[in-house]
């Protein structure tokens, strides 16, 4: 019995090929063929020597199976706490870009109600209280040792202090002069404050970031460095990144310079803009910080230099680190765990040890963004890794973190307001370096997005038209408000607080009675001409760009008046060579003139009464006997500009969708095709072939009419402004918006009026009825 | 043409064509249906639209108004307005004729465009002061928004009524013809008279012009 029982237990137990199969196979047929088998002592000696070798075969396996998921678990636990390290990391940066739209919010909300919201909401988020909760396996360390660091560094300064009012100096004299150190050397850390006045306190822009480099100092105090050299790495690693940044720095200065010195006139003056803008500082900074926290390596310096390899090696180093620092730790994970450990253990075994899919890390790298915890699951999805595999899994979540990096760079770009935008690829062939008027070197050249940089604050009322001078940085803006004014761009007022500088006029041009609707500048860039409800065209002498605003009147400025129109003049289009100008009004015509001779008034063209009244026009820039115009009637002619006939009429009508109000609000030409484009009041930008008339291409390019079109000199970009506050740069090869910028704001129903590309430099501008211009680099 | 058959609800739009007369011709929109920031502009340029000669009402305020932004955006406004008459007075005040900037004989008043306050002409001054007047209401540092404006910055508006008034005075006592025929277009001096009035932005000594009725009657009291 006890032989069957056996027998029974090894058929069943045993795998086919293992040593006592032949044995298991023998007794079977023994049991088979005399039903009482046969027991001969070197059978049975037989027997259990092989049981035995094959059982001691078994423990071996077992001791080396055990062996290896032990490594797993000291590995996979490291891997958890290396994930765990960039959960906190993720959170800490979720922290920190909830708090960038908590002021964001805020702005919003006060400009909407004109109230500050809250200031408890607006505390950046303590991430000293963070770390506390969510790591209670290990590292309280830092509260105290970040409370030693803090407490050195404060006694040092009570030290200064004191002697410093010893010798005389007054307090006052001391934090002016500390607060100007510390903005020299980007260190805002009100060490001399407790950090309960910190919160407290309003939140004004230094005292914000004040709070947050406090934090960071506590972070730091997290290396297990001694007091002297975490302060000193803290200083150095600051410095590192403030030179990195130096750009923003500068303007920190600038800040700080002005409050000290504007009699406290602005104190509560906290410019939303700036606010935000050193929000993103801080965002940057807290991460560098925190990937040099990582490291236990000290030169956090030289890495904070290299931002993307630090990723990498960090990740690598610290895996590492983890997973020979808990190799000899206990065996902390439950029997259950174990079991299915085995369990997959043996299953990969035998499929031949697969690797961890890319997808598979993909997924837990997926899951460690949303989840609190690291589930098990995710560990099992890697459990056929060995290992070898620590570095390149390592590799793996840093690679991943890379594109976050980059993301956050981008953002800070586009709002910094530094990025090199389009204009790399727009202006290549016009200038050599087109970017060296910029304060900051390039960053990211192949981002390419236009960013806002100049607004131009001067009129009262809306803007209608602008035009740039055609080589200059100079910029000509007609308005409502009866003037136009002449900015140069390189006359900025030291903008205070703000992303973008701000410019004011250098000069007032001033004779319309009535709103001003249209402006062209001529090739030379020393006229330009205004076209105005009045129903005179203004001729003008542009004064220079660097005349005194505030110089004496000269009547001369105003050289010339057309006068022919009987209504509005809505329209000017000025000929790239010859000194020709033509005019679209509210009365149906539209006039060509040559201004500056006696009889400046060359041709007359007037269509059908049916046809309303002329919006726009504007030569054929490839055909300059030509000149195209479109008509509130949603109708578009070609005219020849010698005869006045009508050459040939677009087919804009016909593709209209709706018949009765789709009127035109632009038409422009291609500076080197024969085509005509054309805005239109059903949101749609259409394109014609000027010797067919018909549609080459229609597309809805925004959410209301478009009002406005301007063309990049090369022929490559298309600009359009609409009165859905918003501007898109399309590119015109593939007909797809490449960037669009919400720019103004609404009054009444109308938003932007105009929209120009600078003939040679890489700006572009839009003007909107809220009064206001912004130029774009 | 385009006005007739506008579609309802009205889109309040001069779209390039609109004829000068149709200019903002659209019914208008109550103050409570304005929800852009530019409200207030809206509805001030609304009512002096409707009627200009209607003063006591272009300056009444909608209920619940923040004083401080009526005032920043009726001086705007102002501003704006004077470049009509600074437009004719440029045709007609000369450096030779008016060499300083005066009103009555007792003052000449001092450009303060300048880093030191010079004498300038009276168009220059004119003209200096308004484009003054544009950079402050319009700068970023005391204005930074039209919807919510700080105390100090308010504080600010009384200097550029002082200053902007002096341009009513100069006409008026010195371009007189030009004077009339711009008030009776725009009543401009009339609404900025009753407006520092009755928002106290400037001391009734300064109001040297007579337009207002009772002040012309306190005039004559005070010169009988």
């Amino acid at each position: 019995m006890i032989e069957d029982s056996l027998g029974s237990q090894h058929s069943g137990q045993l795998g086919p090929g293992s040593g006592a199969l032949g044995m298991v196979t023998k007794s079977q047929q023994d049991d088979g063929i005399k039903q009482r088998p046969q027991y001969s002592m070197p059978g049975i000696l037989h027997f259990l020597q092989t049981e035995w070798a094959r059982f001691e075969m078994e423990r071996s396996q077992w001791e080396v199976e055990r062996a290896e998921l032990q490594a797993r678990i000291a590995f996979l636990q490291g891997e958890r706490k290396g994930q765990e390290n960039l959960k906190q990391d993720l959170v800490r940066r979720i922290k920190m870009l909830e708090y960038a739209l908590k002021q964001e919010r805020a702005k919003y909300h006060k400009l909407k109600y004109g109230t500050d919201l809250n200031p408890e909401d607006l505390k950046p988020p303590s991430f000293d209280k963070e770390n506390k909760e969510d790591q209670i396996d290990g590292e309280i360390s830092l509260s105290t040792s970040s409370g030693t660091s803090n407490a050195t560094w404060r006694q040092g300064r009570q030290l200064l202090r004191q002697y410093l009012q010893e010798i005389g100096y007054t307090d006052t004299i001391i934090d002016v002069r500390s607060a100007r150190v510390r903005s020299l050397l980007g260190l805002q850390t009100q060490t001399g404050d407790s950090d309960a006045d910190i919160s407290q306190s309003v939140l004004v822009n230094g005292e914000n970031q004040a709070n947050k480099r406090d934090n960071q100092g506590k972070r730091a105090g997290l290396k297990k460095l001694s007091n002297m050299a975490t302060d000193s790495a803290l200083i150095d690693a600051e410095n590192a990144v403030m030179t990195t940044f130096d750009f923003l720095n500068s303007g920190n200065v600038v800040e700080d310079d002005d409050d000290l010195s504007d009699e406290n006139e602005d104190g509560m003056a906290a410019d939303d803009e700036a606010e935000e803008r050193l929000e993103r500082k801080g965002i940057k900074l807290k991460n560098e910080s925190n990937e040099g926290l990582d490291d236990t390596d000290p030169d956090t310096v030289e890495a904070l230099a290299e931002f993307h390899f630090l990723e990498t090696e960090i990740g690598g180093v610290s895996e590492k680190h983890d997973t020979s620092s808990t190799e000899d730790e206990e065996w902390v994970v439950d029997q259950r765990h174990i079991s299915e450990l085995k369990e997959q253990y043996k299953k990969e075994r035998k499929g031949k040890k697969t690797r961890p899919t890319r997808h598979a890390l993909q997924a837990m790298l997926a899951s460690l963004g949303s989840n609190d915890d690291i589930s098990v699951d995710n560990t099992h999805m890697q459990s056929g890794e060995d290992r070898d595999d620590d570095v390149p899994s390592g590799g793996q979540i840093s690679y991943a973190r890379k594109p976050m990096m980059g993301m956050q760079d981008d953002e800070e770009n586009i709002d910094g307001g530094l990025g090199l935008g389009e204009l790399a690829g727009l202006t290549v062939n016009n200038e050599a370096d087109p970017m060296n008027y910029d304060i900051s070197a390039p960053k990211e050249v192949y981002r390419k997005t236009w960013n806002a940089k100049y607004t131009l604050r001067s009129h009262f009322d809306g803007v209608r038209a602008l035009a740039f001078h055609p080589v200059e940085p100079v910029l000509l803006t007609a308005s409502e408000d009866h003037t136009l004014k002449l900015w140069n761009l390189q006359k900025t007022v030291p903008a205070k607080k703000a992303a973008s500088l701000d410019v004011e006029p250098v000069y007032t041009f001033r004779a319309h009675v009535g709103p001003v609707l249209s402006l062209a500048v001529s090739p030379s860039g020393e006229q330009c001409y205004s076209g105005g409800m009045d129903t005179t065209i203004r001729c003008w002498n542009i004064p220079k760009s660097d005349i005194d605003p505030y110089d004496s009147f000269d009547p001369n400025v105003l050289s010339d008046t057309l006068e022919a129109h009987t209504d509005a003049v809505w329209g000017l289009s000025i000929h790239s060579s010859k000194n020709q100008l033509l005019s679209c009004s509210a009365d149906g015509t539209v006039r060509l003139w040559s201004p500056g001779n006696k009889s400046p008034l060359l041709n007359t063209f007037t269509v059908e009464s049916e046809e309303g009244v002329p919006t726009s026009v504007d030569f054929v820039r490839c055909d300059p006997s030509q000149m195209v115009a479109s008509y509130t009637s949603s109708n578009t002619y070609i005219f020849d500009i010698e005869t006045g006939k009508q050459v040939l009429m677009l087919e804009t009508k016909i593709n209209s969708d709706s018949s009765g109000s789709n009127q035109i609000n632009r038409v422009i030409n291609h500076p080197t095709l024969p085509i005509s484009i054309t805005a239109h009041e059903d949101r749609h930008i259409r394109f014609f072939d000027n010797n067919t008339g018909k549609l080459i291409h229609s597309m809805v390019a925004h959410l209301d009419s478009v009002t406005s079109l301007a063309i990049d000199p090369n022929g490559l970009y298309l600009l359009s402004g609409s009165h859905d506050c918003s501007i898109r740069l399309w590119n015109l090869d593939s007909k797809t918006c490449v960037q669009e910028i919400t720019s103004h704001r609404k009054k009444f129903e109308e938003s932007i009026h105009d929209v120009a590309f600078h003939p040679q430099k890489p700006y572009i501008a839009s003007a909107g009825a809220d009064a206001l211009a912004k130029v774009f680099v | 043409m385009k006005m007739a058959n506008e579609p309802v609800p009205v889109i309040r739009r001069n779209r390039p064509g609109t004829k000068a007369k149709e200019w903002c011709n659209w019914e208008d929109e109550s103050f409570e249906e304005m929800d852009s920031t530019l409200a207030v502009q809206q509805f001030i340029q609304q009512a002096i639209r409707k009627d200009f000669t209607n003063v006591e009402e272009i300056l009444n305020p909608p209920d619940g108004q923040d004083e401080g932004v009526w005032k920043y955006e009726h001086l705007r406004q102002f501003c704006m307005e004077l470049n009509g008459l600074a437009v004719k007075l440029q045709a007609e005040c000369n450096p030779e004729t008016c060499t300083q900037m005066t009103a009555t004989e007792q003052w000449i008043f001092l450009c303060a465009a300048h880093k030191t306050p010079k004498e300038c002409p009276a168009i220059d001054y004119t003209r200096h002061t308004l484009d003054g007047a544009a950079c402050l209401l319009n700068s970023n540092k005391y204005f930074p928004s039209r919807v919510s404006i700080k105390d100090s910055s308010v504080a600010k508006l009384g200097s550029v009524c002082r200053r902007v008034y002096r341009i009513f005075s100069h006409a008026y006592f010195h371009h007189r013809v030009l004077f009339d025929q711009y008030e009776n277009e725009t009543y401009l001096c009339r609404r900025f008279t009753q407006f520092v009035t009755k928002y106290n932005l400037m001391s009734k000594d300064n109001l040297i012009v007579p337009i207002m009725e009772d002040q012309q009657t306190l005039e004559g009291e005070s010169e009988a």
